[in-house]
C-alpha cells in the first residue's frame, strides 16, 4: 500500500519519463510522431499482402483476425523484452538518487501502452473502413481487457527489468523467449486449432485469455465470455503480486550491482 | 520511532563485495569462477544514532571511513545488510546534483524533470519554478539548452532545484563546491535558513567549521564504527588531534628516512677519503645524532611542549678528558632558536675513554611549528673544536593550537579583584 502511495507521489516523474520517451522516440525523423500511426498501417499492409495473396487462410478476413491480436501482442512483447533494460539503462539515476525504482518499469510500460492506444486508433479506423464494423456494446469491454493486459505487461516488465540488473544476458535471451511465447499464444491462429493435449499449456499462459478477449470484442463483435475475463484477471493479478514481490526483493541491491 | 526524532539508525552494518573483475553475463558467471573472486569489505559495523527533528548532524572521518556510505544508506540508494533506518518525512539530497538533466532540453524543462525526480508534483513545481530560477541567477539563460551552460551554471541550476524541494530531511555531501565564492556563501546561508525553518540536516563535510556552524551534533565515524559523538567542538577537537597524530606519524617516517639517508651519505663520503683518516689528528668523532620521544622511540616530529632526548653517538680514537658538548637548534630559515652548551651550563667536561653515547634531555620543546635543524659540536677545555657537524638532525614541530610567534611562553590570565 505504501508503494502505491509513493508511486502516486512520484506521478510527475512517471509523466515526464513517458513524455520524454514518446517525444524522443521519433526525434530526428522526417515524419516524426506520424510514424506512430504509419508503423501499424504498414504492418497491416504486409500481412494483408501475405495472407490474402500467398498464404490464403480459410479464416474470413484473416488480416483483420490477425491484426486485432497482433497490436496487443506487440505491446506485451515489447514490454517484456524491451522493458528488460529499462533499469539498467537508467543506472546513472539509480546509482545517484532515490526514487521508487518501480517508477522505471511503470513508465516504460505506460509509454508502450500509449503507443498501443494510438495503434488502436488505426485498428478501429480500419475495422470501420473494411466494412467489418464495430459493436458498441462489445467495445465497452475493450478498456477492461486493456487494463488487464497493462497489469500483466507491468508484472512481466518488473520481473525482467529487475533480473536483468543481475544478469545482463536476459535482455538478449528474452528476444527468443518472447518469440516462442508468441507461438504459444493464439495470435496467428485460433484456440480451436490447438491440439487437445496442448491446451493446458495454453491455459496457464496469461496472454491466451487476453488475446481471445481482444478478438471476441473486435473481430467477432461480441462481449468476451465471463470465464475468459475471469481467467485473465486471475492470472494477471497472480503475476502482478509475484512481480511486486520479486522486484521489491531485487531492488535493494540495484545500486551495488551496477 | 521515538517521538521528536527525525532519523533513527539502529545497529546498521554494510558489507561490500569488491569484485576483482565482475562478470555480468551467464558465460562470465559460470565459466570463469576465478573472475568472481571477491573480497568482502565491511564498511559499516554496527552504527547507531538518532537525530532530533530540526537538528543538524555532521558526519566526519577520514577518506574511506564509511561516512559517505552512511549517507547513501540514508538516501536509500543502498540498503543496510543488518539493522534498520527509520526516517520521517520527505527526504531530499544534495549529493549527486543534476540527476536526469537532459542536455538538449532548456534549463526550465530540466527544472521540471529534475524536480519530478525528487518526487514533486506538477503543481508543486509550478509554485517553485520562479524561486528556483531566481536562486540559480540564470534568468537570462533559462530557456537555452543546458548543453550551452558552463559547468558552474549547470551546478547552480542543479543546486537551486535540490534546495527548493522543501524536504523534511536534507542530506548534504560536501556542500558548497558549487560555483564562485559568492554563490557558495549564498548556498550556505540558504541551508542555514532552511534548517532554521525546522528541516533536519545531515552533512558530510571535510570542513569542520561548516559543521560547527550548522550542526548541534557531530558524529565521527572511524573504520566503520562510531568513534565519538557529541557537541561538534568537542568531537572535532578529538578528531583534529587524531588527524594531527596521523600526519605526524607519516611525516615523522619521512623525516627519519631523510636523516638516515644523509648519515649514510656522509659515512660513504668519509669512507671514500678514509685510510689515512684513521690516523688523523682528530681524537673524537661524532658519528650520528638522533632524537627520541619520552617513550624512547626515535622521532623526527614533535608537538610544541613535547619532551625529548637527543643522543649523540661518538667514536673515540684517542681517549680524552674534559670534552664539552654543544647542541644548537636552528629554525630552517637560519634563525638560531636556542643553543645548549655544557660550558655555559657550567658542567664539567666528560672523560671519553671508548665509543659511546651522550644524552641531552630537553624538558619542553617550546618552539612553535616549523622545521628545525640541529648542529652538534665537541670542544676541548680550551674551547678548541674537536668535531663539528652541521645539519646533524632535522626535525619538525607541529601543534594543535594556532598560537603565533617563535616560542610558546607558559602563561595564565587573571582579572585582579
Amino acid at each position: 500500500m505504501k508503494l502505491f502511495k509513493e508511486l502516486y507521489d512520484y506521478r510527475e516523474m512517471i509523466f515526464s519519463l513517458v513524455k520524454r520517451d514518446l517525444n524522443g522516440k521519433y526525434k530526428g525523423s522526417v515524419l516524426g510522431f506520424f510514424w506512430t500511426f504509419l508503423n501499424p498501417l504498414l504492418q497491416l499492409a504486409v500481412y494483408t499482402m501475405v495472407f490474402s495473396v500467398i498464404m490464403k487462410s480459410n479464416i474470413e478476413d484473416f488480416y483483420l483476425y490477425l491484426f486485432v491480436a497482433l497490436v496487443p501482442w506487440i505491446f506485451f512483447s515489447t514490454s517484456v523484452s524491451g522493458g528488460a533494460s529499462c533499469i539498467w539503462a537508467q543506472q546513472d539515476l539509480v546509482k545517484k538518487i532515490y526514487f521508487p525504482r518501480e517508477v522505471l518499469p511503470v513508465s516504460f510500460v505506460t509509454s508502450q501502452f500509449v503507443n498501443m492506444l494510438l495503434s488502436f486508433l488505426v485498428v478501429l479506423v480500419v475495422l470501420v473502413l473494411s466494412g467489418k464494423g464495430l459493436s458498441g456494446y462489445a467495445l465497452l469491454f475493450l478498456p477492461v481487457i486493456m487494463l488487464i493486459e497493462y497489469l500483466l505487461a507491468l508484472a512481466m516488465a518488473m520481473i525482467t527489468s529487475a533480473l536483468t540488473v543481475y544478469l545482463r544476458d536476459l535482455e538478449y535471451l528474452l528476444g527468443i523467449i518472447t518469440m516462442a511465447w508468441q507461438f504459444l499464444t493464439p495470435v496467428m491462429y485460433s484456440m480451436d486449432m490447438v491440439p487437445e493435449k496442448l491446451r493446458p499449456i495454453f491455459n496457464i499462459n496469461p496472454m491466451t485469455p487476453v488475446i481471445t478477449a481482444y478478438r471476441d470484442i473486435l473481430y467477432y463483435k461480441k462481449a468476451p465470455e465471463m470465464e475468459t475475463l475471469l481467467h485473465a484477471v486471475t492470472l494477471g493479478l497472480a503475476l502482478l503480486v509475484a512481480g511486486i514481490i520479486i522486484f521489491s526483493r531485487l531492488k535493494r541491491h540495484f545500486a551495488e550491482e551496477m | 520511532m521515538e517521538k521528536g526524532n527525525a532519523i533513527e539508525v539502529r545497529h546498521v552494518s554494510k558489507t561490500f563485495k569488491v569484485y576483482m573483475d565482475k562478470g555480468h553475463t551467464i558465460k562470465e558467471k559460470v565459466l570463469s569462477s576465478k573472475r568472481r573472486k571477491y573480497e568482502e569489505r565491511e564498511v559499516l559495523k554496527d552504527i547507531s544514532f538518532s537525530v532530533k527533528k530540526g537538528q543538524g548532524l555532521g558526519l566526519i572521518g577520514h577518506n574511506g571511513c564509511g561516512k559517505s556510505t552512511m549517507l547513501k544508506l540514508l538516501t536509500r540508494i543502498m540498503y543496510p545488510d543488518t539493522g534498520s533506518i527509520e526516517m520521517s518525512g520527505r527526504v531530499s539530497s544534495l549529493i549527486e546534483l543534476g540527476a536526469g538533466f537532459h542536455p538538449d532540453m532548456s534549463g526550465r524543462q530540466n527544472v521540471y524533470i529534475n524536480a519530478s525526480i525528487f518526487g514533486l508534483t506538477k503543481k508543486e513545481i509550478d509554485e517553485r519554478v520562479e524561486d528556483i530560477i531566481a536562486f540559480s541567477e540564470l534568468e537570462a539563460f533559462i530557456d537555452n539548452p543546458v548543453r550551452t551552460y558552463s559547468s558552474g551554471m549547470y551546478m547552480r541550476l542543479a543546486f537551486a532545484v535540490a534546495i527548493n524541494v522543501d524536504a523534511d530531511i536534507l542530506l548534504i555531501d560536501e556542500i558548497l563546491a558549487v560555483g564562485d565564492a559568492a554563490f557558495q556563501a549564498k548556498c550556505f546561508n540558504k541551508i542555514k535558513t532552511i534548517k532554521a525553518s525546522g528541516t533536519t540536516v545531515v552533512i558530510v563535510s571535510h570542513s569542520l567549521a561548516q559543521i560547527e556552524e550548522i550542526c548541534e551534533t557531530s558524529l565521527w565515524i572511524h573504520d566503520g564504527l562510531v568513534r565519538a559523538v557529541g557537541n561538534p567542538e568537542d568531537v572535532h577537537e578529538q578528531y583534529e588531534k587524531y588527524v594531527l597524530d596521523k600526519r605526524i606519524e607519516i611525516a615523522d617516517r619521512e623525516l627519519r628516512r631523510e636523516n638516515l639517508k644523509k648519515t649514510e651519505l656522509e659515512q660513504e663520503e668519509k669512507e671514500n677519503v678514509s685510510g689515512k683518516e684513521e690516523e688523523s689528528p682528530q681524537n673524537i668523532k661524532i658519528i650520528d645524532t638522533k632524537m627520541y620521544d619520552k617513550y624512547g622511540n626515535e622521532r623526527a616530529m614533535f608537538k610544541t611542549d613535547d619532551e625529548c632526548t637527543v643522543k649523540i653517538f661518538y667514536k673515540v680514537y684517542h681517549p680524552q678528558k674534559d670534552m664539552f658538548f654543544a647542541v644548537g637548534i636552528n629554525r630552517i630559515d637560519g634563525v638560531l632558536f636556542y643553543s645548549m652548551k655544557m660550558r655555559i651550563d657550567k658542567k664539567a667536561g666528560f672523560e671519553l675513554l671508548e665509543d659511546g653515547v651522550i644524552e641531552l634531555a630537553i624538558k619542553d620543546l617550546t618552539m612553535l611549528p616549523d622545521l628545525y635543524v640541529m648542529d652538534v659540536a665537541i670542544e676541548d677545555k680550551n674551547a678548541q673544536i674537536v668535531d663539528y657537524v652541521t645539519n646533524a638532525y632535522r626535525f619538525e614541530v607541529v601543534s594543535e593550537k594556532n598560537d603565533e610567534g617563535i616560542s610558546r611562553l607558559k602563561h595564565t590570565w587573571k582579572k585582579e579583584s
